[in-house]
């Protein structure tokens, strides 16, 4: 092949680059670490409702999202209108750093909000639960507390996320030990409970029987079992609910926009599309369908263990340190 | 150049402008910015970050690992990309042609698909070997234990053997098959030909390729996460990406995580150091003036033994995991049992004709990669030349500064790309394909400047004198004499670029926008929803997109084969 031909390859692979038109209308860009299916559904319906509102948005983990923010402040401007992820103390932190927006939905008053001082910074617009996945393939005798995973039946095929990798997983960790105390994590490693990469891993890791259970976040497990996995997820007495807070970044161009978007997601059409993906809506008048069996609003904030998020952000490493520790003795 | 009033001796010097450029602003620049930015805080020196990594056992426990595992990689790709390269190239073996292709095959996976393929097959509990063991020969407990050293070891030579593997391949074919001959007449057996006189001709590009391998290995996070998180095997960077992750949006908590990066640069810059010496030690310039053909060593009574031997290694090595992944791509979801009634056939179809975000992905892909991997293969020929064949001040830096990105995680660069370009300096590119483009050819420089360093370092200097002296500039020997002769050396920086950048995730997936998503991202999307079962659809595609690819170097040989013939 000559020169030329290479030079003409590479004309045609640059006309294949999309250049940066610029767009009249109002535009909202969200960050989000919801599955593809859950924000995509949200958007058909947002954009079909806000014709004139050109949504985008970036699908990716909570943490590969923060340190985006990271370097983005650090020179200058965040690209995205809108965060929305599961990490609360992420927010905490923006919060006290002054990079969000408060906006108070209107609807508030019909909202069930689980976050304490609540100020409109953020607003939780789902709640997630995570509970005990086993693999009813494998394991006939359904967990019904937390300890009955420290029995023989589950040694040494309990699964845990990483915490330093999963916000959700070390929110999870540390209400446990919060509830139960560190013996609790040490009688898991006794029984052979292992660290496994992310959420959705252990899950997957789980169907496949290479762990007969493990913690395991609502939506994830559910979507795997409406598709044929041999899963159950078990709820014991007491429930970790880890709310999705959703916020506007100071600075936003698009702040219109994106309480339009906020608003949206909080109506009753909105709670619809969260509640359809498996995961508790926060208005008490949507339904989760049934063959979730998930339990209601209600009676999961009764059963939550609370959550203190001061003490949760000041503990985060030496917790994850500490778990580390115990698991990979 | 496109000014008919341009004198002919400006372009070279353009040209090697242009080059040197691209590796200072868009290779260097972004990295070296993210060290600043970790190491100088409001003005002052960043003890305290210096002083915690240096002080915290984990590094140098990371540290251990990282290099306990690249040096596992190095010596076994080494190996068995060497002895393949050999094989497919200078011997007798049948479907020698088919088998190169096929060696190339794990190289357009993403390695942690590969991963997640041996998992299943080798995992103590469920993986299908191991269980296969046990219930039908009886075994007392699982046979293998892919969650360990040797296991990532295993796993990542699988996938990482091509960097030795296409640049041997390059240097064999171009080789002077005379010395062979010679050493035959007097005597020597294939054995004593391949040790004494073949390998010691092409240990550039050996070297240049193991080079790759451990760097790669040294700054790879997929196959640890996966493999080595249950024996409580960490490396460099798995460390910086627990750090980057969990910065919660500020910056310092990413500034611990790019300091402990510089770890991985010291070692880099005394591998490379290293790398420099052995090469200092030989001659290697095996082009000279004189005719050559490529000559094939009858293998005999080995014949058919080692074609069974490459087809064990094929079936096991490549077959084997890749249709696991397709097996699986077929389940209704990841974790069912392979049996008729969970497979199905909508996965492919939802991807291939439904998500509208499929077409998008690969048409964003196919353009970075082949504008990537041509830039950098340009750039990177005149770089190697600048650092191989003149004698300047200071070529040792550019080297230094072209590897720098490869030798630190993919994530650490995003960030530093972000920070270069998205307007703080002037130029917004954030958000654009454009920002994509320069962090991949940041990224891949060090492929193009090994490939090409390997094979510069076997065309012998007197035919640039020659041509000078018979009154050509400088930039007509290059382009008549030099480039032609290294065109296997640029062929196979093309692929060692064109094939992983189809496939990149890493960078991608923290610098994509809206318009600007890659087959990586797409299927990191997937994978992320906890729905594994829908990654191989892309990658159906992406085979597909290789069948072409493959088909395009064979055009680049014949192309390459008439190029010589006419300096003979």
């Amino acid at each position: 092949m000559k020169i030329r031909h290479l030079l003409q390859l590479f004309c045609f692979a640059l006309l294949g680059l999309p250049g940066f038109a610029a767009q009249a209308e109002e535009k909202l860009y969200i960050y989000t670490s919801m599955k593809e299916s859950l924000i995509g559904e949200l958007k058909k319906a947002f954009v079909a409702k806000h014709p004139d509102i050109k949504m985008d948005y970036q699908s990716a983990g909570a943490g590969k999202l923060m340190a985006k923010i990271a370097a983005e402040r650090e020179s200058g401007t965040i690209l995205a209108d809108v965060l929305w992820t599961s990490e609360v103390p992420d927010f905490y932190q923006l919060k006290a750093q002054g990079v969000l927006q408060p906006y108070v939905p209107a609807e508030i008053k019909a909202l069930v909000n689980p976050l304490p001082e609540y100020d409109g910074s953020f607003t939780a617009v789902r709640l997630g639960t995570l509970g005990i996945a086993y693999n009813t393939r494998l394991i006939k005798d359904a967990p019904k507390t937390w300890a009955d995973v420290q029995k023989p039946a589950f040694k040494g095929a309990y699964g845990i996320a990483n915490p330093a990798l999963s916000g959700t997983a070390y929110m999870s960790v540390s209400l446990l030990v919060k509830a139960f105390g560190w013996p609790y994590i040490e009688g898991l490693r006794a029984n052979g409970a292992k660290m496994g990469k992310g959420s959705g891993q252990v899950v997957d890791d789980t169907a496949s029987g290479d762990l007969l259970a493990s913690l395991a976040v609502d939506y994830i497990t559910l979507d795997k079992v409406d598709k044929g996995a041999t899963l159950t997820l078990a709820f014991p007495p007491e429930m970790l609910v880890i709310p999705s807070p959703i916020a506007i970044f100071k600075g936003s161009p698009n702040t219109v926009a994106a309480k339009k978007f906020i608003d949206f997601v909080l109506s009753k059409e909105g709670q619809t599309i969260v509640a359809n993906e498996g995961t508790l809506p926060v208005r008490a008048d949507v339904k989760v369908p049934d063959r979730f069996h998930l339990p209601p609003v209600a009676e999961a904030m009764n059963r939550a263990i609370k959550i203190d998020y001061k003490q949760l952000m000041a503990e985060k490493e030496a917790t994850i340190k500490k778990f580390t520790g115990i698991m990979q003795k | 150049m496109n000014n008919a009033g341009t004198s002919r001796s400006g372009t070279p010097q353009i040209l090697f402008g242009l080059a040197v450029g691209i590796l200072v602003i868009f290779v260097a620049v972004p990295v070296l910015l993210i060290f600043f930015n970790a190491l100088w805080v409001h003005g002052r020196f960043n003890v305290a970050d210096v002083v915690n990594v240096l002080r915290e056992p984990d590094t140098y426990k990371a540290l251990l690992n990282s290099l306990i595992l690249a040096s596992g990689v190095t010596v076994t790709g080494t190996l068995v990309g060497t002895f393949f390269a050999w094989l497919v190239t200078r011997t007798d073996l049948p479907y020698k042609g088919a088998m190169k292709v096929l060696f190339l095959v794990p190289f357009m996976l993403p390695s942690f698909i590969g991963a997640l393929a041996w998992k299943m097959l080798l995992s103590p509990r469920s993986g299908y070997i191991n269980r296969l063991f046990v219930d039908v020969f009886g075994f007392d407990g699982p046979v293998f234990n892919i969650y360990s050293y040797g296991g990532i070891i295993a796993v990542e030579t699988m996938y990482l053997f091509p960097f030795v593997f296409i640049q041997v391949c390059g240097a064999l074919e171009r080789m002077d098959p005379t010395l062979e001959e010679s050493a035959r007449i007097s005597g020597a057996d294939l054995f004593t030909i391949t040790r004494k006189i073949t390998i010691p001709l092409v240990l550039p590009s050996i070297l240049s390729g193991s080079l790759l391998i451990m760097l790669y290995s040294m700054a790879h996070f997929g196959t640890v996460a996966v493999l080595g998180i249950e024996a409580g095997i960490y490396n460099i960077p798995t460390l910086i990406y627990e750090r980057i992750h969990q910065s919660a949006g500020s910056f310092d908590a990413i500034r611990t995580g790019t300091v402990l990066s510089m770890v991985l640069v010291f070692t880099a810059a005394f591998i490379i150091w290293l790398q420099n010496k052995v090469l200092a030690r030989g001659r290697y310039q095996i082009i000279a003036g004189k005719s050559f053909r490529p000559a094939e060593l009858k293998l005999r009574g080995l014949r058919v033994p080692l074609l069974l031997f490459c087809f064990a290694y094929i079936g096991f090595t490549i077959v084997l995991p890749t249709t696991t992944i397709f097996m699986v791509g077929g389940l209704r979801t990841y974790g069912l049992p392979f049996a008729l009634e969970n497979m199905t056939l909508d996965n492919y179809h939802h991807i291939l004709f439904e998500w509208d975000l499929t077409r998008d992905a690969i048409w964003n892909s196919i353009s970075l990669g082949l504008a990537s991997a041509l830039i950098t293969m340009f750039a990177g020929v005149i770089i190697s030349y600048v650092i191989v064949k003149m004698k300047v001040r200071g070529k040792g830096l550019l080297e230094f500064l072209g590897m720098l990105p490869f030798s630190v995680p993919g994530s650490v660069i995003a960030l530093g790309v972000i920070l270069a370009w998205s307007g703080k300096f002037g130029i917004n590119l954030y958000n654009t394909v454009w920002i994509i483009l320069i962090a991949y050819i940041a990224r891949y420089m060090a492929f193009s400047l090994k490939a090409n360093s390997a094979a510069l370092e076997q065309v012998h200097d007197s035919l640039v004198e020659a041509a000078r002296a018979s009154g050509a500039t400088m930039w007509q020997a290059l382009r008549d004499i030099v480039i032609p002769l290294v065109r296997p050396g640029m062929v196979a920086a093309f692929f060692l670029i064109f094939l992983p950048a189809l496939r990149e995730l890493t960078v991608s997936v923290l610098l994509y926008g809206p318009t600007s998503r890659t087959i990586g991202v797409a299927i990191y999307t997937l994978s992320e929803d906890g729905r594994f079962r829908s990654r191989p659809r892309s990658r159906a595609r992406r085979v597909r997109g290789h069948a072409g690819a493959v088909r395009l170097r064979q055009d680049h040989d014949a192309a390459h084969g008439s190029g010589l013939r006419r300096y003979r």
